[in-house]
């Protein structure tokens, strides 16, 4: 059942997938960068904000009037921030609901991935009030609604002993002291909660991928300065407690629940938005996934080089002091708690290759349910007989559809948990034994890798930029990354096949 | 080719973002519309009459303890009612507040009316009877569209205040 929405949800993504796709290299495209660029709206809203925060008055007297000299009379400077304040709050809405959409549609919140997915719904929980204090500091007619709105939500709390939307209803009843809590909550509280709570959700990943590359920086902030000086955010009339507010222009990132208050009642708002948080909290665990088996070291072949704890992308390996009493100072461990068998440590592993002839094929590092063994097999046995000519040898990191298609269009196929999984020697293998002509590696498309890291580090150790590199005598132009451009650019695990080949018939191979 | 088509995907994240955080309006109330809101936190009386303490119970109290009567923390229900003409528009009975049940009732609602004369009547009983009210007021208010008329419970003089 949880599949069958999975596999709905991927459909449904694909159709902004695949558009973007072809506007953007897999290193450029945002849907490789959700979390991320988030991150980056929140720094663009922390920066803009300490500028606003300058000219600001904490009163009920003054707060519309400071905000309205920067809108207009400092246009050129405040104007633009807190234009870039604005929409850059309301453009990390989308980047958080796309980030939470594509992490459960892909299944990637889940058995040890769990934490990363529970520690995300109090993000969203500090968000929205950050979002929502800020319209209230501006004192017009909207920041009026908000107040009064959100005092009707919290009066149904029953924690407080006078209502609390009985303040914002005549000017002798309202103090400023509501917005020296706002500001509080606003500037410092909530801040300072959402920094603390952006580490918890990423710390126990390898490498987080904090910001996004430079290039989609600058054309991110680029897209927020045309809208700021387009279309520049302005203030509604003055908030008039004597009059009710009519025809706002509503912020829908923040304040969509808001008409619901007054459609429902507050009592069924709370309903509903307790209701899917501890839906959204659940989910992992609803229905339990399928534990599968960890990755196994083995003493005998592990003399302790931490190359498999720096390419673990969640840090499920760590090294601890040597048990077996050799002369090596440590050994590595693996956390079954944080393990999610992706393999990468098996192609970080230096006793990894398949050139071993000695000894039986048993790495420092393993995953039980897809050794290294199995693969040099499977690639001996593929080779045997050899589909299409110039003969390719296509990597998959899943069994799926798109790969049966590479199978049918005439590849021979071997499956490994993910491409960082290979070795690179194991490329080396089938080119220098002659087991295939090219080697054609087909990972997640567009660089989303379901493992986060493994095409950057298969990338690097193509490259000969992180170890175990490949070695130099290997031709790399007869390795292709479907991932990475020209190849991505193509659609279709058939046509690409098609495309590795030509290049390959003209010696021009790419990696 | 392919810039350009960054441009555009880029353009089209900024004109969801500017037009969903302006767009579609919001309308609370109709253009004809008002707003009466009732608001004001009021102690009802307590359930039962407070009882004055004889000299020889004082002496039995702590020195610290010895208050000349004693009453029932308990208070009755705050029954509020307000009318516009025959129309009632809001009628409630609140509970007092805290859980010995001797706190504030806190009255809070408003009401979507149209604009024009309206003849408000707002009464309160504080004292447990069923019937009647133990402060009441009726105004003739002229409600223009978009008025936020608040009526009030006023502590000093006992009254209820239309603003």
């Amino acid at each position: 059942m949880i599949e069958r929405v999975h596999s709905l949800g991927r459909g449904a993504f694909e159709l902004l997938r695949r558009p973007l796709s072809r506007a953007f290299d897999s290193e450029q495209n945002p849907l490789n960068y959700l979390g991320a660029l988030t991150i980056y709206f929140c720094w663009i809203v922390l920066i803009s904000g300490i500028w606003l925060l300058i000219f600001f008055r904490t009163s009920v007297s003054t707060a519309f009037e400071s905000v309205e000299y920067l809108t207009h009379e400092q246009w050129y400077l405040g104007g633009v921030m807190r234009s870039l304040h604005r929409y850059a709050s309301d453009a990390l809405i989308i980047t958080i609901l796309l980030h939470v959409i594509k992490e459960f549609v892909f299944n990637r919140y889940r058995l040890n991935r769990w934490f990363n997915w529970v520690t995300g719904i109090p993000l969203v929980w500090m968000i929205f009030p950050l979002g929502i204090s800020g319209y209230w500091l501006v004192w017009d007619e909207l920041a009026l609604y908000v107040a009064i709105s959100s005092a009707e939500l919290l009066d149904w709390v029953p924690i407080f002993t006078d209502s609390m939307a009985g303040n914002f209803m005549s000017d002798d009843v309202l103090s400023d002291r509501f917005f020296t809590l706002m500001a509080f909550l606003h500037l410092i509280g909530l801040p300072i909660f959402l920094v603390f709570g952006i580490w918890l959700h990423v710390f126990r990943l390898n490498g987080p991928r904090i910001n996004p590359p430079r290039r989609m920086m600058a054309a991110t902030l680029l897209c927020m300065l045309v809208l700021s000086a387009i279309y520049p955010a302005v203030s509604h009339e003055k908030a008039d407690l004597a009059m009710t507010t009519q025809g706002l222009r509503f912020d829908w990132f923040y304040l969509h629940v808001y008409p619901l208050i007054q459609a429902w009642s507050p009592g069924w708002v709370w309903t509903l938005l307790v209701g899917i948080s501890v839906l959204l909290t659940i989910a992992p665990w609803a229905p339990p996934a399928r534990k599968t088996t960890v990755a196994v070291v083995d003493l005998d072949n592990c003399n302790g080089c931490k190359r498999c704890v720096d390419d673990c992308p969640f840090g499920a390996v760590e090294m601890v002091p040597r048990t077996d009493g050799t002369s090596y100072s440590h050994q590595a461990a693996v956390d079954e708690s944080l393990c999610i068998s992706c393999g990468i440590c098996v192609g970080a592993c230096p006793t990894a290759t398949p050139f071993r002839s000695r000894s039986a094929l048993v790495p420092g590092i393993d995953v039980p349910n897809r050794s290294a063994a199995d693969i040099r097999q499977d690639i001996i046995d593929q080779a045997e007989s050899p589909a299409g000519e110039p003969r390719v040898m296509v990597f998959a990191c899943r069994d799926d559809r798109q790969t049966e298609a590479i199978r049918k269009a005439g590849a021979n196929v071997v499956t490994v948990r993910c491409m960082a999984h290979l070795q690179p020697s194991f490329l080396d293998f089938v080119l220098s034994r002659n087991h295939a002509d090219g080697v054609l590696l087909l990972g997640c498309e567009d660089g989303n890798c379901n493992y986060r890291l493994g095409a950057d580090w298969m990338e690097a150790r193509i490259a000969r930029e992180r170890d175990p590199r490949l070695r130099k005598r290997t031709d790399t132009s007869k390795i292709g990354m479907a991932w990475k451009t020209p190849l991505s650019d193509i659609s279709g695990p058939a046509r690409k096949l098609d495309a590795f080949r030509e290049a390959l018939r003209r010696g021009e191979g790419e990696a | 080719m392919k810039l350009l088509r960054e441009v555009i995907a880029w353009g089209l994240f900024a004109v969801v973002v500017g037009v969903l955080s302006v767009w579609p309006r919001y309308e609370m109330v109709d253009a004809d519309d008002a707003i009466v809101s009732v608001t004001f936190s009021h102690a009802g009386k307590r359930v039962g009459e407070c009882r004055t303490l004889s000299q020889e119970e004082l002496n039995k109290l702590p020195p610290n303890m010895r208050k000349p009567s004693e009453c029932p923390r308990e208070r009755h229900p705050v029954r509020v009612e307000l009318r516009s003409g025959n129309d009632v528009l809001y009628a409630d009975q609140l509970a007092p507040s805290g859980i010995w049940s001797d706190g504030k009732a806190n009255a809070y609602r408003r009401v979507v009316v149209q604009s024009g004369i309206h003849e408000l009547f707002i009464g309160m009983n504080d004292s447990g009877k069923e019937n009647g009210f133990d402060y009441e007021t009726t105004a003739r208010v002229d409600i223009v569209p978009g008025r936020n008329v608040v009526i009030r419970f006023d502590q000093q003089s006992q009254n209820f205040l239309i603003l």
